[in-house]
């Protein structure tokens, strides 16, 4: 990289030299070089490099707080491993944090002290942001949704019409003239919102859920105006896009005045917009934010919605995506849904909170310079999907969707790939006549 | 006293003011503000991250490395009675003679297993690669005060030696890693409130 000018340096020490985050404070001097969190990382178990221990991402970080933030880094660097922020260890950064950690939190959980890893890998992204060093494919990603609205830059026409002939598909699908696919309604119940990546690649998963909506009698509405559940920003690690792209959905929830923002198939989307996005814009939400899948598994719960698991015959089994099971607490819900809409369901192993990122998250999947790593780190997932013998894995994630597909083309699995409500839509059944094999 | 326990004593001084005032920023500062809803307890993730978390069942880092793990739980009861020991030893409290043998055995055998994780850091390239000098020397040192603290507890009266060496362990301890000592309790507190707050914590059954 070029030289490194003391401006450009300060503003990533900025977010070191933070005196009033304890809990940035805490992990940043919490490891102790155990290495024990190494097995624990998909980086490492595919690839045993030394680079690749989470500790060591940690050390990136944390070494240079040592440096500028204590009285040993400053006295004695050598002593405690404290590093300068030069030209050399930016170059690591940038290749360890963005392009060797996908911020899963396995480690996190195993780690034998309790350092919040991803939680740090994030901050050295977040200093990496400061100093305008995000690789550029993630960037123009975050750009996109900043410029447009959403991270493809789908045009509201051709967001419009896509919706149009959904509409009509779902009439259809239904056998219902008046069904259709409501857009910007005010003092609706619930604004749902929807990953770019459905209307211009899986638009069946939008059909999917407005099928789930339909036999709910849902009172619901899509915007056309902001409709991403994604924020890429929350991967690059720059909290004022971040919290640009959590206002408009934000100010988009008052305008409609709906009562509940109900977050599509999406990890990350979901974790920076129910979790992030309130202390991006430093305030609670007024309104009740759910992801799709608790309120599937409230439909089924409450009878609002019913299931035939007779048209799911084939062996199901679930990919957990790490933002919205580690980090979101949304566990049980998904197995609930697909015990219901499914014959034949099976777990990988590990699963839940200890299962393995497929290896699209962090922002991976937007960065194609570290292609590479992202289909080598995805063996693990594929030698997991094929020790169940499944034929269709589900996922909660359009992320994981997009690797689990890579996966599937690379590694030859033969498998389907759905969403969650793919799965119940098909289960559904509409007419009460209707035969269904329970 | 003499003056290697006053050294000793003023060291313990240092260290304790040292490690109490970064307890105290850290309880200061406390968890930052989160404005998100929560849908689980931190209350109840607490008692998880202190014990059930921590469960050589729970972790990978325990049950994929068991040998390193006792390993390393001998070595810090091992080290929590040397210092509990120091306090002793400068009251002038003394133990009957099979009791002090014991604690001699003991220390031994956890002095040893410092040893032993410091050789797996020196002999192991990934962890070469992974440690900085103050892991070395803070490994060492602990082992050390172990091994010294076993021989000083057999001594009618412990040597000068035994005094000098605690002194500059204790000084050593807030430069270093060593300080973990307090910042473990800090991060698996801000963990407790993470993934309580979020409902991962305690586990549900899937």
């Amino acid at each position: 990289m070029a030289k490194l000018s003391n401006d450009i340096a300060e503003k990533g020490l900025s977010v070191l030299k933070d005196k009033n985050n304890g809990k940035l404070i805490a992990h940043l001097n919490s490891c102790v070089h155990c290495g024990l969190c190494a097995d624990s990382c998909i980086y490492y178990r595919s690839m045993p490099e030394a680079k690749f221990i989470p500790a060591k991402k940690v050390d990136l970080v944390s070494s240079i707080y040592r440096r500028y933030c204590t009285f040993s880094g400053r006295v004695f660097p050598g002593l405690v491993g404290a590093r300068d922020l030069d030209e050399e260890t930016i170059d690591e950064m940038v290749d360890l944090l963005f392009g060797a950690c996908t911020m899963c939190g396995r480690c996190t959980v195993h780690c034998s002290i309790g350092v919040d890893i991803s939680y740090l890998v994030r901050t050295g992204r977040t200093m990496l942001s400061n100093m305008g060093l995000v690789p550029k494919t993630l960037q123009s990603t975050i750009d996109s949704a900043i410029t447009t609205g959403n991270n493809m830059a789908i045009s509201d026409e051709e967001f419009v019409e896509t919706l149009e002939w959904l509409g009509e598909d779902l009439q259809m699908e239904v056998d219902d003239d008046t069904a259709h696919i409501p857009l910007n309604q005010v003092g609706k119940d619930m604004l749902y919102t929807l990953n770019p990546r459905e209307p211009k690649f899986f638009p069946l998963s939008i059909s999917a859920m407005a099928k789930v909506f339909y036999a709910a009698g849902e009172r619901w509405t899509l915007s056309t105006k902001m409709y991403d559940v994604t924020n890429y920003a929350y991967y690059s690690g720059n909290i004022g896009e971040a919290g640009v792209i959590a206002q408009r959905l934000y100010d988009e929830m008052e305008k409609l005045g709906a009562k509940k923002c109900i977050l599509a198939e999406c990890g990350h989307g979901s974790r920076a917009f129910r979790w992030e996005g309130p202390n991006y814009i430093r305030k609670p939400y007024p309104f009740e934010v759910l992801t799709s899948i608790e309120l599937m598994a409230d439909y089924i719960r409450t009878d609002k919605i019913k299931l035939d698991p007779g048209k799911n015959p084939d062996r199901v089994t679930l990919h957990d995506p790490c933002n919205l099971v580690r980090s979101g607490g949304i566990l049980q819900e998904q197995r609930y849904i697909l015990k219901k809409a499914c014959l034949d369901f099976v777990e990988m192993n590990p699963h839940g909170n200890d299962n393995f990122c497929c290896g699209g998250g962090g922002g991976q999947l937007a960065m194609s310079e570290y292609n590479e790593r992202r289909i080598n780190i995805a063996k693990l997932k594929a030698d997991q999907i094929i020790a169940t013998g499944a034929k269709v894995v589900v996922t909660p994630c359009h992320n994981c969707v997009d690797q689990l597909t890579q996966i599937n083309v690379t590694f030859k699995l033969g498998i389907q790939i759905k969403t969650v409500a793919e799965v119940v839509a098909d289960a559904i059944v509409l007419n009460e006549n209707e035969n269904t094999s329970k | 006293m003499n003056w290697y326990q006053w050294f000793s004593l003023t060291a313990l001084v240092i260290c304790l003011g040292s490690l109490i005032l970064h307890a105290v920023r850290l309880i200061r500062l406390g968890n930052p503000k989160d404005f998100s809803q929560p849908i689980g307890k931190t209350g109840s993730a607490m008692p998880y991250a202190f014990v059930g978390a921590m469960s050589p069942a729970k972790k990978e880092s325990a049950f994929l490395h068991m040998p390193t793990y006792v390993a390393g739980i001998i070595y810090h009861l091992g080290t929590f009675l040397s210092i509990f020991l120091f306090f002793l030893i400068l009251a002038q409290i003394n133990f009957t003679e099979w009791v002090n043998w014991a604690i001699a055995g003991f220390l031994l055998i956890s002095g040893l297993c410092g040893i032993g994780i410091l050789i797996k850091r020196i002999v192991k390239k990934q962890m070469r690669e992974l440690s900085n000098p103050d892991d070395y020397i803070s490994n060492a040192l602990v082992s050390a005060f172990h091994l010294i603290t076993a021989f000083a507890i057999l001594s009618p009266v412990p040597h000068p030696s035994y005094f000098v060496f605690t002194g500059l362990l204790l000084l050593y301890i807030p430069i270093g890693k060593l300080k973990h000592t307090i910042y473990f309790f800090a991060a698996r507190y801000q963990l407790g409130c993470f993934f309580g707050w979020r409902g991962v914590w305690p586990p549900k059954h899937p």
